[in-house]
């Protein structure tokens, strides 16, 4: 299965000091290669972060090629790690006091240790290769490069063969140049995995190459969709 | 001609700090005792005001050898004073047994074990004795064992306390079944402790005070050991169940 | 080094150990709820877990001879069914030595859980990875230095630790008279050439433990950033 069914209705009020963010979206959209579009503070995060589990919203429901992950009416809400969707976070989220091979073999190993430094497993192994990453294996992110970061994160994204991959502006955090050679890596990888993926970015560079469909969030509230090519929507 | 008047100033001043603060420091039995003296001798001798420093004997000796400015040292034994004088700190000559304490055993007030005598602190789990190298009590309550034959048997239940309230309050508690104190603490809390019996003595317990050899007040330190060996002082800690020397 | 000193610095080791074993799961339990739970009168809380650092610790005694004692509730009921009190034990002045110690490890174990950057635990939900596992796979290895520089805070107080201690435990040379114990009585006793060699005793451990801690976690121990 490559297309990916997204039924959700979020609402959330989020409160920081004296300030309050409303998010009231909801749609049904299906495709491979679904995008959130929206300048920062739109909620596209939250949206993200509610999906994956990381975020409980107050009202509203979210199901995933037919599942119901979460239902406010029905008191339903699995918990992050019962959804079998991957999330790569903006900075990457990589686990600093492990190395490359231990990062990418995380979520394999279940109980209390994490996987030896050294330890080979078929599946990390298969995911170095595929990335390049097998001459970096027993180094540190701190030691890592950007982009090589950027791939770790994927590889242990990918290693446990989500449902989803959950992509938290992917690039944002690249200069510019390494930014076009990311995404036709992502592009291609995406393709040959057929693995489907819901992607937020306020870059519309990005929109155009992933979405399939596209998603304009503005202050909490999906303001238009589009299919194919994005048309930047009137403020 | 300011500066004689300055001086005669400054004078006035220091005669006046002078003969202001007297600084006893006495054993722990003494506390309720001497803090009804000190007020006393203060109405008699008006301008004077006295500092009371209370301790185990041990420790007040330990003070003043390390130069504490005391200017009277009343303990409560005389080995406490005999180290006293052998260490040159108090001036021999103004040396006096100024009372009388009685060494008793006192037992929780809901204690199980009747006790009668000596030895049957053998019976018991824990006693608590003050530490015989610094406090007198734990020594007279050594000897006293020692001259019933009952040290071996009765010593491994020994707690030892730094001093007789802290004795006092483990019976109050419960912690121990019995205590070795002074009658005049036992008399202090009466309601709290029940008065097992009286502790016999080869020697009574006499208590000495004399004048610290380094004090700056030594006429008025003399006429405060006066003022406790006087009909006054005597009546004041005949009250609390000390006897004459 | 003579019989009774060192008896008493096998005593103050044990009873410090065994502190700092309490605190590591209480102070360290207690710095990781407070660190990522969130209710009103957390700050409260807080305070109140902090009180020991500030009461002199002869207080701290006499509630913990309240609480403990033969007439407590506690005490009375260890005492008729297992025939143990606290009171004039190691494992009184091992507690009192815990709770004198407790916001040294609290605090810095707080502070060392707050700042474990919550996406890596995100990042570990969604991985599959909650509870124990990620407690003990992610949070932990992250804190783990912040931790021990409190702990060992509270090591170097609970050999040091007089007051409660002589309250709780009494001074019963072989059972419960620790080194600063032994140092007061030897004072107070004269016996000042005994006081200087259980003084020295008592440092000499002390800065002993201090370095090989600095050995152990260089960097944020010693004050400098990694």
């Amino acid at each position: 299965m490559s297309t990916m069914e997204l039924d959700f209705a979020i609402h959330k009020t989020l409160r920081s000091g004296q300030r309050r963010f409303t998010l009231d979206v909801d749609a049904r959209v299906s495709g491979q290669r679904i995008v959130l579009l929206g300048p920062s503070g739109a909620g596209k995060s939250v949206t993200l972060k509610a999906i994956a589990g990381l975020m409980a919203p107050d009202a509203g429901h979210i199901r995933l090629n037919g599942q119901t992950l979460f239902d406010a009416a029905s008191r339903i809400d699995l918990a992050a790690q019962q959804r079998n969707v991957a999330y790569v976070f903006q900075d990457y989220a990589l686990f600093p006091h492990l190395n490359v091979r231990q990062n990418v073999g995380f979520g394999l190993k279940r109980g209390w240790f994490n996987p030896g430094a050294g330890q080979a497993q078929a599946e990390v192994d298969y995911w170095l290769d595929a990335f390049g990453l097998a001459a970096m294996a027993h180094q540190l992110p701190a030691e890592l490069s950007g982009g090589q970061r950027q791939r770790t994160a994927l590889a242990r994204a990918l290693v446990a063969k989500p449902s989803a991959l959950l992509l938290d502006e992917p690039f944002s955090a690249l200069d510019e140049a390494l930014r076009e050679t990311m995404r036709d890596e992502l592009d291609a990888l995406q393709k040959r995995l057929r693995i489907p993926m819901v992607l937020i970015t306020h870059d519309p560079a990005d929109a155009a190459r992933f979405g399939d469909v596209v998603l304009h969030l503005r202050d909490g509230k999906v303001v238009c969709r589009t299919l194919g090519r994005c048309e930047e929507a009137a403020p | 001609m300011l500066r004689p008047a300055l001086a005669c100033a400054l004078l006035a001043i220091t005669a006046h700090a002078g003969a202001a603060d007297l600084l006893v420091s006495a054993a722990s039995s003494l506390t309720n005792a001497f803090n009804e003296l000190g007020s006393s001798y203060e109405a008699a001798h008006p301008g004077t005001k006295v500092l009371l420093n209370y301790g185990a004997s041990g420790a007040l000796l330990q003070q003043i050898s390390k130069g504490a400015p005391a200017d009277v040292l009343a303990t409560a034994d005389q080995e406490t004073m005999d180290q006293a004088a052998a260490q040159k700190l108090i001036d021999p000559s103004g040396r006096r047994d100024f009372v009388k304490n009685t060494l008793v055993v006192v037992s929780p007030l809901d204690g199980r074990i009747a006790l009668r005598q000596l030895s049957d602190l053998t019976r018991l789990g824990r006693v608590a004795i003050g530490a015989p190298a610094s406090v007198p009590v734990g020594r007279y309550a050594k000897k006293a064992l020692e001259e019933a034959g009952l040290w071996t048997a009765v010593s491994p239940k020994a707690i030892t306390t730094q001093n007789v309230r802290q004795s006092l309050d483990y019976v109050a508690r419960g912690e121990v079944d019995a205590a070795f104190v002074y009658a005049t603490d036992a008399a202090q809390f009466k309601d709290k402790v029940h008065l097992a019996f009286t502790v016999p003595l080869a020697t009574a317990v006499r208590y000495p005070v004399a004048p610290v050899q380094a004090s700056a007040h030594a006429m008025e330190a003399r006429r405060f050991i006066d003022y406790l060996r006087s009909p006054a002082g005597q009546a004041i800690l005949g009250r609390y169940g000390f006897t004459q020397p | 080094m003579n019989g009774p000193a060192a008896i008493a610095l096998l005593l103050s080791l044990k009873v410090a150990l065994a502190a700092t074993c309490i605190n590591l799961v209480l102070g360290v339990g207690a710095g990781f709820i407070l660190a990522r739970s969130r209710f009103i009168g957390r700050d409260v809380l807080d305070s109140l877990l902090t009180l020991p650092m500030v009461m002199p610790p002869t207080v701290l005694g006499y509630y913990l001879l309240v609480l403990l004692g033969r007439r407590s509730a506690l005490g009375a009921w260890l005492q008729d069914s297992f025939g143990f009190s606290f009171i004039f034990t190691w494992q009184g002045a091992a507690i009192a030595a815990a709770v004198v110690g407790f916001p040294l490890v609290f605090k810095p174990a707080r502070a060392a859980f707050e700042s474990v950057d919550g996406q890596l635990e995100q990042a570990a939900r969604v991985l599959g990875v909650s509870g124990f596992s990620l407690f003990f796979r992610v949070t932990l290895p992250l804190a783990w230095r912040g931790i021990l520089a409190g702990l060992l805070l509270a090591f170097a107080r609970a050999m040091g630790e007089f007051g409660a201690t002589l309250m709780v435990a009494g001074s019963i040379p072989g059972k419960t008279q620790t080194l600063s114990i032994a140092v007061y009585e030897a004072v107070q006793a004269g016996q000042d050439s005994l006081a200087n060699e259980l003084v020295v005793l008592t440092s000499a451990v002390c800065v002993a433990v201090l370095l090989i801690a600095g050995r152990l976690a260089p960097g944020r121990i010693n004050g400098a950033r990694p």
